[in-house]
């Protein structure tokens, strides 16, 4: 069920959890949450299905996974990419329950000494991954970038209630809705590249045989790594209630990039690529779980929903909840480890079902995207203006394409923008105006520390490569 | 014998139009499902309110057909509320108003739709408010929190919503009756709010009695004031503001059902009806009950009466804490 809810983009598990949340009154109460909470998992693995296929992404934290899952499925490899993003998402629900089992209580505290400075940090943290987002030109990848920021200041501002650049248009009160944005720059965009070239029949290679339409033992192995940074980083950003799972895919891309012996060939179609992001937007469903669980605190719309079911029936969900009612707890700890693996065994026979799509013609396949693109961007807020800003963003993309921009960059500084200058304006806020708060404070010093390190990657990795010129010229 | 005839055939025919007319004003009564339109995303505050309704009033067999809600949300309540008025006349669309339908359209350019372009169909309820501080916090009572923030000005911190929401105002007018200032800084979503709070990084928030009540059962908040008239029942030992020397407006965060503008008069005779059964219902005493919230039922003339009050205590307040009102 929340697979299907994931391949569908538009639909996301906020909304489904709520329309089936009146169905659930009549279920026993620990069964019920179980399913709710099904649902909010599963649509995490099915997130990454149309990111891959057909360049859509179901879901605002599968957008990294477009960047080297279509790649991977341009190259053929489409079948290795869905079932290594099955296999990551297990790898990643599995390692989220049993931290959700052993540490959700230390974890709940220590995200309470999260505050302003520390958001600021992390999403500073995030910004930085840029450098790993570029390609040829850091010049592009910044601009890009800085276009995104300013995307993400449309809207009504928080702290003032001013709108901003919303030209008059009460629909731009609410800001640019990020999926329409997102659908519009990967796949509108591939659309009208790809009509440019006629003869684009062979565009996706397919390889024959079963064997091929699975992962192979290397790719898992290359990606030991990736799903262990993915589980970990998403479980943990997916306890702090003020980040979210797009923020923990993108930081668990940059630092698989950033660890990675070949970086130059992310983006390019690399199984990592695809393995960290979908473990981390999988891990942080059950960190999400965690300050629910324990606080009583939704840390987004989906848990909040869940929060309300559970008041709905009969619950009191709070800081006393596992303690009085270890049932429901303990039914949903077990219930996960159960659900990982039965998600394991229903997607991965799918991934070769799926993957037939794309041996569509494109005169098929194209049509198919764009009606996907648009039903799915309008479902979000039924709202046709969404469709109008996925279409300008298509322009958008494309222009990008051609000039070489790196679309990533621009949606990077999107997801950020609006929690990044909140997070600033909040901290000076708290301190009077000092901006020495952001450095003073030992877990936002330290996150602000690791992102300059970040930063001066390449300037290092640049010097040693002039300095290995240098000896073999002398040699 | 002609004569009557004729008076006999224009009685039979005048009674023939009367009950015609009265065939045409029949109530009025839903051919296909009902959208409730709210304005915030799946799992707001709006929301899951309209969604609980609309399963009480299957439950409670009070409509016949289904209720679905729809999520309008951006602009504070604009989208939504152009919406509605969009569905001018529709006697199918109905929506769920809260105290932001009143200050938006004060406040924003771009919302042109009032709730008075709307009609009104019921208040629903009210919904309290506390001020809430950490339990280990040295703030017993409100005096203990002024006297601190007269002290050192602006270094205490409030944790809250949009500075046009009832928290932000409620600190403006207490800050005016007492002379004090301190901070106010805004999280757009709840679970930031208390985990700022309860991570000691702010020093109080104005918060739902529901909300706090399991941190207070847990040791982790103590309630300082009730923001209500009366004490409420579910914490009869904690002492209203106007109890502890401040005389303040309370500002009423009251939640309810519109329709679009032009509704005529059988459709709200309808849902008039259909929320009078409702408001006696055990599922939805039980509810108000469960959430601690305060009955506030209201419709009719008392009910614009309230719209119009609110709007003018709205303006004032909002031009005392010195937001900008446009209209």
């Amino acid at each position: 069920m929340g697979t299907v809810v994931g391949v569908l983009p538009g639909l996301g598990p906020a909304a489904t959890i709520a329309m089936l949340l009146p169905l659930t009154l009549k279920m026993d109460h620990t069964t019920a949450i179980i399913a709710l909470a099904g649902i909010f998992y599963g649509a995490r693995y099915g997130g990454s299905t149309t990111s891959i296929l057909l360049n859509i992404p179901g879901e605002s934290s599968s957008v990294v996974t477009c960047l080297d899952g279509y790649q991977l499925a341009r190259k053929g490899r489409a079948g290795a990419a869905l079932g290594i993003s099955a296999i990551a998402s297990f790898v990643a629900g599995t390692i989220g329950v049993l931290g959700l089992m052993l540490i959700a209580p230390p974890l709940a505290r220590f995200a309470l000494r999260f505050a302003p400075p520390e958001y600021f940090a992390l999403m500073v943290l995030g910004l930085v991954m840029v450098v790993f987002l570029a390609g040829e030109s850091m010049v592009k990848a910044l601009l890009a970038m800085f276009v995104g920021l300013w995307i993400a200041t449309i809207g009504t501002d928080l702290f003032s209630g001013e709108s901003r650049f919303t030209f008059g248009q009460a629909k731009l009160l609410g800001g640019v809705d990020f999926i329409a944005a997102t659908v519009g720059i990967f796949a509108i965009a591939e659309v009208l590249v790809n009509l440019e070239s006629r003869g684009a029949a062979e565009l996706f290679k397919l390889a024959k045989g079963l064997r091929n339409l699975l992962p192979t033992l290397q790719d898992i192995k290359d990606c030991r790594f990736a799903f262990l940074n993915g589980s970990l980083i998403g479980f943990f950003v997916g306890a702090l209630p003020g980040a979210g799972a797009t923020v923990a895919s993108f930081l668990s891309y940059g630092l698989e990039k950033a660890v990675s012996r070949h970086p130059e060939k992310f983006g390019t179609g690399v199984i990592e690529g695809v393995a960290a992001p979908e473990g981390a937007n999988n891990a942080d469903a059950s960190g999400a779980l965690v300050p629910l669980l324990t606080l009583g605190i939704p840390g987004g719309n989906t848990t909040a929903i869940l929060l309300g079911g559970l008041i709905l029936w009969g619950y009191r969900p709070g800081p006393l909840l596992i303690q009085e009612h270890p049932e429901l707890f303990w039914g949903l700890v077990a219930s996960m480890y159960v659900g990982n693996v039965l998600l394991l065994i229903l997607n991965l026979p799918l991934v070769p079902l799926f993957a037939q799509i794309l041996r569509l013609p494109y005169y098929v396949l194209y049509p198919l995207i764009l009606g996907i693109s648009i039903v799915g961007v309008y479902s979000v807020n039924n709202s046709l203006f969404d469709v109008w800003v996925m279409g300008l963003f298509g322009l958008l993309g494309y222009l990008m394409r051609k000039l070489e921009f790196p679309a990533a960059a621009l949606i990077l500084g999107m997801v950020l923008g609006d929690s990044l200058e909140r997070a600033l304006r909040q901290s000076l806020m708290m301190s009077q105006g000092d901006i020495a708060i952001l450095v003073t404070r030992p877990i936002s010093g330290v996150l602000l520390a690791i992102a300059a390190l970040v930063l001066c990657l390449p300037l290092v990795r640049k010097v040693r490569y002039w300095r290995v010129e240098a000896i073999e010229r002398e040699g | 014998m002609k004569h009557r005839a004729m008076s006999v055939a224009i009685v039979v025919a005048v009674l023939t139009a009367l009950s015609g007319e009265r065939a045409g004003s029949q109530e009025f009564k839903p051919s296909r499902q009902i959208e409730a339109v709210v304005h915030t995303g799946p799992g707001g505050g709006s929301d899951l309110l309209a969604r609980a309704i609309a399963e009480m009033l299957q439950k409670e067999k009070l409509i016949s057909q289904r209720m679905q809600v729809v999520n309008k949300s951006g602009g504070g309540s604009a989208v939504a509320m152009s919406y509605l008025a969009e569905k001018k006349g529709d006697p199918h669309t109905i929506g769920f108003f809260t105290g932001v339908w009143v200050t938006n359209p004060l406040t924003t350019t771009e919302a042109t739709v009032s709730v008075k372009d709307l009609t009104p169909i019921v208040r629903l309820m009210l919904e309290p408010a506390v001020i809430a501080v950490k339990a280990d916090s040295p703030y017993k009572n409100m005096k203990d929190f002024i006297e601190a923030a007269k002290k050192s000005p602006n270094q205490l911190r409030q944790s809250g919503g949009s500075i046009t929401g009832r928290d932000n105002l409620m600190r403006l007018l207490i800050q005016k009756a007492t002379g004090t200032q301190w901070t106010y800084i805004s999280f757009p979503s709840g679970g930031e709010r208390l985990s700022n709070l309860l991570g000691g990084h702010v020093h109080m928030m104005v918060i739902e009695p529901q909300e706090a009540g399991e941190q207070i059962r847990a040791g982790n908040l103590r309630v300082i004031a009730a923001l209500t008239e009366k004490r409420l029942p579910s914490m009869p030992n904690v002492p209203t503001i106007k109890e502890q020397g401040i005389d303040v407006t309370i500002i009423p965060q009251a939640r309810g059902v519109v329709a679009p503008p032009a509704a005529s008069k059988d459709v709200v005779q309808y849902y008039e009806g259909v929320f009078d059964r409702f408001a006696k219902s055990a599922s939805w005493k039980q509810y108000v009950e469960q959430n601690q919230f305060e009955e506030g039922y209201l419709k009719g003339p008392p009910l614009s009466k309230f719209f119009d009050e609110l709007t003018v205590l709205m303006r004032d307040v909002l031009k005392e804490a010195g937001a900008k009102v446009v209209r």
